[in-house]
């Protein structure tokens, strides 16, 4: 399985809270809870996981537990993957 | 003289429509009818519920919608107590004392034991005494961050008369489905929800977390034969922008109901086309006094003026125009909008709030109180009335009256912030998008990660600014020493490159 880790948490950081150094966000950081996506943030990030890994999320069972942290993206798109 | 008998209550029309047409369906949800006999039954459940409870005081609701949660409402209503419905979405501590302040005795949330929200129960203050409780059905909040939100009691006879003029005015009968996209603690579901069940329709609910998936919400307009659809413009954004990809078409609706924000007549031609059906609605209102003003929408009208105007007042509304001076302006002319309609709270729940905002007419009095809005309209000498704008540090945000000045306090609130500017950009899909710029303590590291979770815990999510930059600079500062918000934050508010 690839580790998308780093390049999720490079579109966070840059979309979101570009003053925070990447080696800040923890893995399991609550992006929800935290403020930093809201409903609004959450189409930026489905928007960009449907461009940048090449998937097609229409119809897919989508909610926002499965943006909650850069570590539930990751399973995320390991799993729409297969 | 004979004697009156009192008409049924909303919630006891509920049950009769489940006793006439128990398989009726009363409820779209996650993709399945809750027919009226199903929905009654959790009425029922929920009774019973109720009944195992001490006190006659408000019950507090902590839910989003679900069936569940509608039937906890009407059970309230059945029983006769008061029921306060908050956002699930503020802070827990502005929770709390709103609790507090609407004098909950019992705060409940479906299918969770009432155990889940007793860290509330500790704080509930009963506010209002038990006799207090008898004229209030509904109680809602003003959908703000001015402080804490507002609690805004709504008598039985005001719902009463709201559904009556609603399901007269937009047809709503058996036959007919109302999508209901606004969150169960919005006054727009007295409309989407309330009229709906009173007059034995369909309500299609649109989850919260589906809320912004417009093509989920496209085929529930086509699936379950949408007849009346109301929203705030951000909704018909997303459904325009997601229905012009594939060319879709929604036949089955007839009535387009705009609220909130005014709405881009762009925006309203590409709506034209997806419902190519439905005629369209303009309504103005505040969840102090339900709905005050509609009017038609005539399309070519709108193209060739550039604006909607905000239509009529609705029978038995009083409307009228006050100049700063304390005037009314009966010709053309500016003020503030101030009305009273027959479907308003009788003042908030805390009566030291009232000052200022609800008052007798000012030169003539006739009786009624109005509720002076907040909002600057002007008159225009073929007497159309348009809005020309709120008070300025109130914006919506996704349909969230929010404060720019209570967002900058939360901010001012943690002790790395020296001084912070809040700015509202106008946003074609949010209303508003909130940009702040602050100024941290040159030794402290304060980043905008740390400082959103410090305001996740402050504000409603929607006032919790999208974008947040930290500076070290002070920041410029109007002549009379105060922050000047416009020149803090200048790029954004450029409309053409100079």
């Amino acid at each position: 399985m690839i580790d998308h880790t780093p390049a999720i948490k490079q579109f966070i950081v840059e979309e979101f809270m570009p003053d925070v150094p990447v080696e800040q966000l923890d893995s399991d950081y609550d992006l929800l809870d935290g403020a930093v996506i809201d409903s609004l943030g959450l189409l930026q990030v489905i928007a960009w996981i449907e461009e940048t890994f090449d998937l097609a999320l229409n119809d897919a069972e989508i909610g926002p537990d499965d943006f909650r942290s850069v570590q539930a993206m990751q399973a995320f798109i390991a799993q729409s993957k297969n | 003289m004979t004697v009156a008998c009192a008409a049924p209550s909303l919630a006891e029309r509920v049950l009769e429509h489940a006793r006439l047409r128990p398989t009726a369906p009363a409820l779209i949800w996650r993709g399945r009818a809750v027919e009226y006999a199903e929905l009654a039954n959790l009425v029922l459940d929920a009774r019973r519920r109720l009944q195992s409870l001490d006190g006659r005081g408000p019950i507090g609701l902590l839910a989003r919608k679900s069936p569940e949660a509608i039937a906890l409402i009407l059970a309230c209503l059945l029983a006769r107590r008061p029921v306060f419905v908050p956002s699930p979405d503020l802070a827990a501590d502005v929770l709390r004392r709103l609790f507090a302040r609407a004098g909950c005795s019992h705060i409940l949330t479906p299918g969770e034991p009432a155990a889940a929200a007793s860290a509330f129960e500790a704080a509930a203050v009963r506010r209002l005494g038990q006799d207090d409780g008898a004229d209030i059905a509904l109680m809602l909040t003003t959908s703000g961050s001015t402080g804490d939100p507002k609690i805004v009691p709504l008598a039985p006879g005001a719902l009463d008369r709201f559904t009556a003029w609603a399901g007269d005015h937009f047809s709503i009968t058996q036959q007919t489905t109302v999508l209901s996209y606004a969150p169960l603690n919005f006054d727009l579901c007295v409309l989407d929800i309330w009229t709906t069940l009173s007059h034995g329709g369909t309500v299609a609910l649109v989850e919260h977390e589906r809320a912004t998936d417009a093509r989920h919400m496209l085929e529930l307009l086509a699936a379950a034969q949408v007849e009346v659809v109301q929203g705030v413009p951000m909704l018909f954004r997303l459904l325009s922008d997601a229905a012009s990809k594939d060319e879709r078409r929604v036949d089955s609706v007839r009535h387009v109901l705009v609220t909130g924000d005014s709405i881009a007549p762009s925006a309203l031609a590409t709506l034209a086309v997806l419902f190519p059906r439905a005629r369209f609605h303009n309504v103005y209102g505040c969840t102090e006094t339900n709905d005050s003003f509609v009017s038609e929408i005539d399309l070519r009208a709108v193209a060739a003026r550039g604006e909607i105007p905000i239509g009529e007042p609705l029978p038995g509304v009083s409307a009228l125009i006050v100049a700063a001076a304390g005037d009314v302006v009966d010709g053309p002319g500016e003020g503030e909008l101030w009305v009273a309609t027959p479907f308003q709270t009788t003042g908030y729940a805390d009566p030291s709030l009232d000052a200022g905002k609800f008052a007798p007419h000012p030169q003539v009095p006739d009786g009624r109180t109005y509720f002076r809005t907040g909002d600057t309209v002007r008159r225009h000498e073929d007497g159309s009335v348009t809005l020309c704008g709120r008070n300025d540090s109130l914006v919506k945000v996704r349909g969230v009256r929010v404060s720019t000045q209570a967002v900058e306090q939360a901010m001012l609130e943690h002790e790395a912030v020296v001084e912070v500017a809040v700015l509202a950009i106008p946003d074609a899909l949010a209303g508003s998008r909130l940009h702040a710029v602050v100024r941290r303590a040159e030794a402290n590291h304060l980043d905008s990660m740390v400082l959103r979770r410090h305001c996740a815990g402050r504000l409603d999510r929607a006032a919790v600014p999208s974008k947040i930059e930290i500076v070290t600079h002070p920041l410029p500062k109007t002549p009379t020493g105060k922050v000047d918000r416009r020149r803090s934050i200048p790029n954004t508010q450029r409309r053409s490159a100079p």
